[in-house]
C-alpha cells in the first residue's frame, strides 16, 4: 500500500544540506468543525515519529461548531516545553483564518490557503510571505467525492513541505482507520496524501519547503498533561475514579475508563461534583485509592467535601485542571486564577498538600506521588495543572515505573489491627498521623466524623478535646516537607533576573530565560512543584540568588505572588509579569517585560 | 440469632418521645433478625437530629455532610459490596440539599438501604420548614405558613425507577423493623420513608394525627406491590397515607452491573504496581 514513494525518490535525505531547520512551528486553522483537531494530532504524531520533539497547542472555542481553532504544531531537535513566538507554515481553511494569523507568521512564512474570496492581506503583514491558494475542499469534492479527504490532502501538502516520509504518515492513517474502518478507507485516506502532496509540489518552489533535520524517533511518548495524570493514577493503584463531565479535566475519567476495569478498578460518572467527591471519600474510607477530576466551577462545588477530607482525615486525590474564569468563564481557555482557592479554600482549616506540575514526567510523577501523600497524610491532596498541560499534546521520554511505589502510610491489615491494644482511629500519636482500619475489620469499629470528635470518632465539644484535636491534624503535615517535591531551580545558580512560575507556564519561562540570556540579561527561573505547605526555604534562597524576581503567572491578581508573600518574609524586589486573556504566555511577552524593567 | 442489644453502642438523648427512638429500635432488631455482624454494617449518616444514629447504633460509620449521605455509601458499597450499606437522613437531607443524589442514586439501583426519618421539620435548627412539612404550617421560618406544597418520597422513588419503596411509622416498631429487614435483602436501593413525628416542634403532625390518618397497605384488599400501577394509586389516595411495602421489584443491582470482578473487593485489591502490563499501556502513548 506505498502509493507514493515520491518522497524517498527525489532524495533530499535527511542531515543533507545547509537548510536543514533544527526548530520550527506549523499552525492548522479554520473553524470548528474543519477538522483542525484531527488535522493537527495526525500531525504531530507524524513529526513525533520523525524524531523531533512536540509541543502542541489547541486554541478551540466553547461550542461544537462555527467558530475560529488553530492548532499550533512545534517541532525542534531540542526538548522544549512551549510554543515559540512565530509560525512558520500556515495551512488556512478559509481566509479569515490568514488574517487572523498573519501576525503571528514568521518574516518568511509560508501560506496555503483554501479561500474561495479573494482577501487582501495588510501589506506590511504580507511583506516577506509566500501565498498558496490551495483549495482544499474543492480538490477533496472533485478527486474524491467527499470534502472530508480534505484534511488528508492538507496532510499530504504539509508533507512535501516538510519533506516527510510519506510512509510514516500511511502507518499512522492504517493505525487509525484500519481496524475501524477497513482497508478500502485507509486506501482512500493515502491516495488523498498523496495527491495533496502532488499538488504542493507543482505549486511551491524548491526554498519553500522547510527540511528538518532527522533524527531517530527516541524512547519518546507522545501525549496529554490529563492522560499523564491518568496513566499516573493507574500505575499508582487508584481504583476509584468519580467525576462529573468538565472541559477540560474530562479526558482523565475518559483515558481512566478504558483501562481502570482491567485492574480491578471502576470509573464512575456522578451526578455532579459533589457527589463525585463524596463519592471518592466513601470509596477511600472503604479501602481503595480514590481520586477525581475537576476544573471551574466544578471546583467550587468540591469545595465543600475537600473540607471533610480534612475533618474526617481520609485520604483522597484531586486534580484540577484550571480553565479560564470566573464563573463559567471560556471553557476551553486556559488560566491560573485558582491557585488561592485550594491553598486557603474551605470552611474551616484542616491540612491539605496542594501540588502543581509543570511538565508530563511530572504529571506523572506527582499524580503517582499524590497517592502516598495522601495516605502517609491521611489528607485530601490537589493536583493543580491548567488547560494547556491538560489538554495539549507534548513529547516526553518514557516515564520510570520503577521509580511508582505503592506506599499506603498507617493503613493496617487486620492482622495489624488485632495486634494494637486498643484500636483508635483518630488517636492522638506523637506525629499527629493516627492507625486507620477499615470496614468489615475485628475489634476497629470507629465513626469516621465530620463534626468534631474524639478520638474514637465520636462527637465531643468540649473545649480542650477541640484545642487537641485541631493541634493534632494540623501538626500532621509540620515535618512533611522532605516528601513534598522541593522547588526546582533552572538555569544558572546566581542571575540579575529571577523568573518564578508553576505549571505550563514553566516552559514559556524557560524559553523567555534562554532569550534575555541571548541578550545579555542573566536570568534564571524557578518552578513551584509544592504549593502547600509552602516551600519558604526553597523560595527564600532563589529570591536572595537575585536582584530582581519575576512571578509569571496567567492570572489577574496575580496569585502566586500573593502566596509568596503571604509567606515569605522580607522578599526583596519582586514583581508580577500577569497575563489574564485566553491564551498563555508567549516567551517574546516575557522578555520585553523584563527589558522594560531593567533597562 | 444476634440480640438487638448487639448494636446497642449508647443511649440516645433526642427528645423524650422523639420517633428517632422507634427508628433506632427497628434497626436494631432488622439487623437482629439478620444476624449481622457489626464490623460488617457501615451506617452513612446525615445532618438532623437522626444524625446522632451513629453515636447510638454499634457498627461502622460515617456521619457525613449535610444531604452528601448516598455518594459517600455508594463509594462505600462499591469498593467493598460485602458491607451491609444503611443510609439515614432527615426529610432535609434527603428530599431537599440532597434531592439530586436521591433520584440519581435510586435510577443506578445501588445496594444501599435508605431510612429517611421524615418529622416535616428542620428540628435541629429549631423547626424551619423542611420540604415535607405540609403547605399552609406556621413554623419558625414561615410566620404566614408555608406557601410550597410538600415532596412525598415515595412518589418520587417511584417515579426513579425505585425498585423497592416502602413507607413506615416509627411508632410501629415492629411493622417499621419488618420493612428495614426486607429492604435490606433486597437487591438494590430500598428507601424506606419513615414517618416520624417531632414532639417538641411540630405540633400539627403527631402521634394521634397519624394514627387517624395512615393506611395500612396490608389492609388493602388484594394489594399487590409488585404492581406499579397500584403503587401509583396507593401514593395518590387522599383519604390516607400509605404505610407498609408500596412497590417492589427484582432488577440487577449497580454493583453487579459495573464490577468488574464480583468477587474480589476493590477495597482489598493488592495494590502491586503492575509494571508489565503498565509498561504495554504506556506503548499506546508512542
Amino acid at each position: 500500500m506505498k502509493l507514493a514513494a515520491s518522497a524517498i525518490a527525489r532524495g533530499g535525505r535527511p542531515g543533507q544540506g545547509s537548510r536543514m531547520i533544527r526548530d520550527l512551528s506549523v499552525m492548522i486553522a479554520g473553524i470548528a468543525g474543519d477538522g483542525v483537531l484531527f488535522t493537527g494530532n495526525v500531525l504531530a504524531r507524524m513529526l513525533k515519529r520523525h524524531g523531533w520533539e512536540i509541543v502542541t497547542s489547541r486554541d478551540f472555542p466553547s461550542n461544537i461548531r462555527g467558530e475560529p481553532t488553530r492548532y499550533t504544531v512545534r517541532a525542534s531537535l531540542n526538548e522544549n516545553y512551549a510554543l515559540s513566538d512565530l509560525v512558520n507554515i500556515l495551512l488556512a481553511f478559509d481566509c479569515d483564518a490568514v488574517l487572523d494569523n498573519l501576525p503571528l507568521m514568521a518574516a518568511n512564512g509560508i501560506v496555503f490557503c483554501d479561500g474561495e474570496a479573494v482577501v487582501e492581506p495588510p501589506a506590511d503583514q504580507a511583506r516577506g510571505k509566500t501565498f498558496h491558494k490551495f483549495p482544499l475542499r474543492a480538490m477533496a469534492r472533485e478527486k474524491f467525492g467527499n470534502e472530508i479527504f480534505k484534511n488528508m490532502i492538507a496532510l499530504g501538502a504539509l508533507n512535501f513541505l516538510l519533506d516527510l516520509e510519506i510512509d510514516l504518515l500511511e502507518e499512522i492513517i492504517s493505525e487509525m482507520f484500519l481496524k475501524r474502518k477497513g482497508v478500502e478507507v485507509v486506501k482512500k485516506n493515502i491516495q488523498a496524501v498523496a495527491y495533496g502532496y502532488d499538488k504542493a509540489r507543482e505549486i511551491t518552489l524548491e526554498r519553500e519547503r522547510h527540511p528538518l533535520a532527522r533524527k531517530e524517533d527516541a524512547d519518546r511518548l507522545l501525549l496529554s498533561g490529563d492522560e499523564a495524570i491518568a496513566f499516573g493514577a493507574l500505575a499508582a493503584g487508584c481504583r476509584f475514579f468519580a467525576a462529573y463531565p468538565i472541559c477540560p479535566a474530562s479526558e482523565i475519567s475518559q483515558w481512566l475508563v478504558h483501562y481502570l476495569p482491567q485492574f480491578n478498578g471502576i470509573v464512575i460518572q456522578a451526578e455532579d461534583e459533589l457527589a463525585a467527591l463524596n463519592m471518592a471519600l466513601g470509596a477511600a474510607y472503604a479501602g481503595a485509592r480514590a481520586m477525581t477530576a475537576t476544573s471551574g466551577p466544578g471546583a467550587s462545588l468540591m469545595m465543600e467535601a475537600f473540607s471533610l477530607a480534612g475533618m474526617a482525615e481520609i485520604p483522597v486525590v484531586i486534580a484540577h485542571v484550571q480553565r479560564l474564569g470566573p464563573a463559567t468563564g471560556i471553557p476551553t481557555k486556559t488560566q491560573q486564577g485558582d491557585i488561592l482557592q485550594w491553598v486557603f479554600g474551605s470552611h474551616g482549616e484542616f491540612p491539605r498538600i496542594v501540588l502543581a506540575p509543570g511538565t508530563l514526567g511530572e504529571c506523572f510523577g506527582l499524580t503517582a506521588q499524590a497517592f502516598n501523600l495522601a495516605e502517609k497524610y491521611q489528607c485530601p491532596v490537589v493536583l493543580l495543572t491548567e488547560l494547556d498541560m491538560g489538554q495539549d499534546y507534548r513529547t516526553t521520554s518514557r516515564f520510570d515505573l520503577g521509580r511508582v511505589l505503592i506506599d499506603r502510610g498507617k493503613l493496617l491489615t487486620q492482622e495489624e489491627l488485632l495486634a494494637v491494644r486498643s484500636f483508635k482511629r483518630y488517636e492522638l500519636s506523637f506525629d499527629g498521623i493516627s492507625p486507620r482500619g477499615l470496614p468489615s475489620f475485628k475489634k476497629g469499629l470507629h465513626l469516621v466524623e465530620s463534626l468534631e470528635h474524639d478520638e474514637n470518632g465520636y462527637r465531643a465539644e468540649d473545649d480542650a478535646n477541640r484545642i487537641r484535636m485541631m493541634e493534632k491534624r494540623m501538626k500532621k503535615l509540620r515535618n512533611a516537607s522532605s516528601d513534598l517535591p522541593c522547588a526546582k531551580a533552572w538555569g544558572p545558580k546566581k542571575a540579575g533576573v529571577g523568573l518564578i512560575t508553576i505549571g505550563s507556564t514553566l516552559g514559556t519561562v524557560l524559553e523567555a530565560a534562554a532569550q534575555l540570556r541571548e541578550k545579555d540579561i542573566q536570568a534564571n527561573s524557578l518552578q513551584l512543584r509544592t504549593l502547600w505547605p509552602f516551600p519558604v526555604r526553597d523560595v527564600k534562597k532563589f529570591l536572595d540568588g537575585c536582584d530582581l524576581a519575576f512571578v509569571v503567572e496567567n492570572n489577574y491578581s496575580g496569585e502566586l505572588a500573593t502566596l509568596i508573600r503571604s509567606q515569605v518574609s522580607s522578599i526583596p524586589e519582586m514583581k508580577s509579569i500577569l497575563r489574564y486573556g485566553t491564551r498563555s504566555f508567549r516567551p517574546r511577552e516575557v522578555v520585553e517585560h523584563v527589558e522594560r524593567a531593567v533597562r | 440469632m444476634k440480640k438487638k442489644q448487639t448494636y446497642h453502642r449508647a443511649q440516645p438523648t433526642w427528645c423524650p418521645g422523639c420517633g428517632l427512638y422507634g427508628v433506632f429500635d427497628a434497626l436494631k432488631r432488622a439487623a437482629a433478625n439478620m444476624d449481622l455482624v457489626p464490623e460488617n454494617m457501615v451506617m452513612v449518616t446525615g445532618i438532623g437530629c437522626h444524625g446522632r444514629m451513629n453515636n447510638y447504633f454499634n457498627a461502622y460509620g460515617f456521619h457525613g455532610l449535610h444531604g452528601r449521605t448516598l455518594p459517600v455509601a455508594i463509594g462505600i458499597k462499591l469498593v467493598n459490596p460485602k458491607l451491609q450499606v444503611v443510609g439515614v437522613s432527615g426529610d432535609g437531607d434527603a428530599y431537599s440539599i440532597g434531592l439530586g443524589h436521591f433520584i440519581h442514586t435510586l435510577r443506578k439501583n445501588v445496594g444501599i438501604t435508605y431510612i429517611v426519618v421524615n418529622n416535616r421539620l428542620y428540628s435541629l435548627t429549631q423547626g424551619q420548614m423542611s420540604p415535607t412539612t405540609m403547605f399552609g404550617m406556621v413554623t419558625i421560618s414561615t410566620p404566614f405558613g408555608s406557601k410550597d406544597f410538600p415532596v412525598e418520597g415515595p412518589v418520587l422513588a417511584l417515579a426513579a425507577r425505585g425498585t423497592f419503596v416502602a413507607r413506615g411509622f416509627s411508632a410501629e416498631v415492629d411493622h417499621l423493623a419488618a420493612l428495614i429487614e426486607k429492604g435490606m435483602k433486597h437487591k438494590g436501593f430500598a428507601l424506606i420513608d419513615v414517618l416520624s413525628p417531632c414532639v417538641t416542634y411540630n405540633k400539627l403532625n403527631t402521634y394521634e394525627w397519624y394514627k387517624k390518618n395512615i393506611l395500612l397497605i396490608e389492609k388493602e384488599p388484594g394489594y399487590n406491590p409488585r404492581d406499579k400501577n397500584r403503587a401509583r394509586e396507593i401514593l395518590g389516595r387522599t383519604d390516607g397515607i400509605a404505610v407498609g411495602l408500596i412497590y417492589e421489584e427484582e432488577k440487577p443491582s449497580w454493583e453487579e452491573l459495573i464490577l468488574p470482578e464480583k468477587d474480589k473487593p476493590i477495597a482489598f485489591e493488592n495494590l502491586s504496581v503492575r509494571r508489565q502490563e503498565l509498561q504495554k499501556i504506556m506503548e499506546n502513548f508512542r
